[in-house]
């Protein structure tokens, strides 16, 4: 696998967001807030009745783009923000951009500029991530 | 609304530690809720490391919610999470866990509600070895005087 720097990550969709699997991932976090599966409180809150998917969720979305760029196990560091929400029925895309490239004893890192932006082109992540790359062979330099 | 001393006060607090061993029913679900296969080889998705360090602390979510006071379960919105691996998470696997509360600040947003953010940090081992380590930082929203 040959990574520079400038390189574009391949994007990862989903083409819906499911509010069965929100109510499935507030049962397996013990999350309580009412955010993620109750419409008759989000209505009350302004946000006609969509459900808010949870955020390490829109993280694992970002994730699966890189494990499908680097392979399962590649991630080492990733830090997001989340500037926006995702709600039930939003389509969204993970994309990256490798932004520097360091060579250690042990591997290779790329830092890559990671995003997650729902259909409208609303940026719900961004954030960082350093992802080993195998067999990267490339004399790139960050 | 509990005090800004009170707030700073949290900082060093330690969770009571502990262990969690993440089981192929968990990692096969939570997996498939991000939208992709299970991972091979017993690879747990990192996705994990949001709850799992909660909960090998010996605490859970609504238990932070009430450690810091929220004004009620939809009054927590999160800043960042910061997740770092030296090694993947794996299926069955019992990892030990120990962390607390790093960092605690209290704006207020122009002439509406104040906000607090409490920042934790809690690092996974299996047996000696560093695994893992989430930081992350949440903000405790504050309407009511």
């Amino acid at each position: 696998m040959r990574v520079a720097v400038g390189d574009a990550l391949p994007a990862w969709s989903l083409d819906r967001v499911s509010p069965e699997r929100m109510r499935t991932v507030a049962a397996i976090l013990r999350d309580p807030n009412p955010v993620h599966w109750d419409r008759a409180f989000t209505t009350e809150r302004g946000l006609e009745g969509k459900v808010v998917n949870q955020s390490p969720v829109n993280v694992g979305y970002v994730v699966n783009m890189l494990h499908a760029w680097a392979g399962p196990g590649c991630l080492r560091r990733l830090r997001v923000e989340f500037p926006a929400p995702v709600f039930d029925e939003d389509q969204v895309t993970a994309g990256g951009r490798v932004s520097a490239i360091t060579s250690g004893d042990a591997e290779t890192l790329a830092e890559c500029e990671v995003w997650l932006d729902r259909q409208d082109g609303t940026r719900a992540v961004a954030g960082i991530a350093w992802v080993a790359i195998p067999d990267q062979a490339s004399s790139s330099a960050s | 609304m509990i005090s800004e001393a009170e707030m700073q006060a949290l900082v060093g607090h330690c969770f009571p530690g502990g262990h969690y061993e993440v089981a192929h029913w968990e990692n096969h679900l939570l997996t498939e809720a991000t939208g992709c296969e299970p991972l091979p080889d017993g690879l747990v998705h990192p996705v994990h490391l949001f709850h799992v360090p909660i909960a090998g602390v010996g605490v859970s979510i609504a238990e932070l919610f009430a450690l810091a006071g929220a004004d009620s379960d939809a009054s927590v919105t999160i800043d960042y999470y910061d997740w770092e691996f030296a090694a993947p998470l794996r299926e069955d696997v019992s990892y030990r866990m120990t962390g607390g509360v790093t960092e605690h600040e209290r704006k207020r947003i122009g002439d509406g509600p104040f906000v607090d953010s409490l920042s934790f940090a809690i690092e996974l081992f299996d047996g000696e070895a560093f695994v893992a380590r989430s930081t992350f930082r949440w903000h405790f929203w504050r309407f009511d005087p």
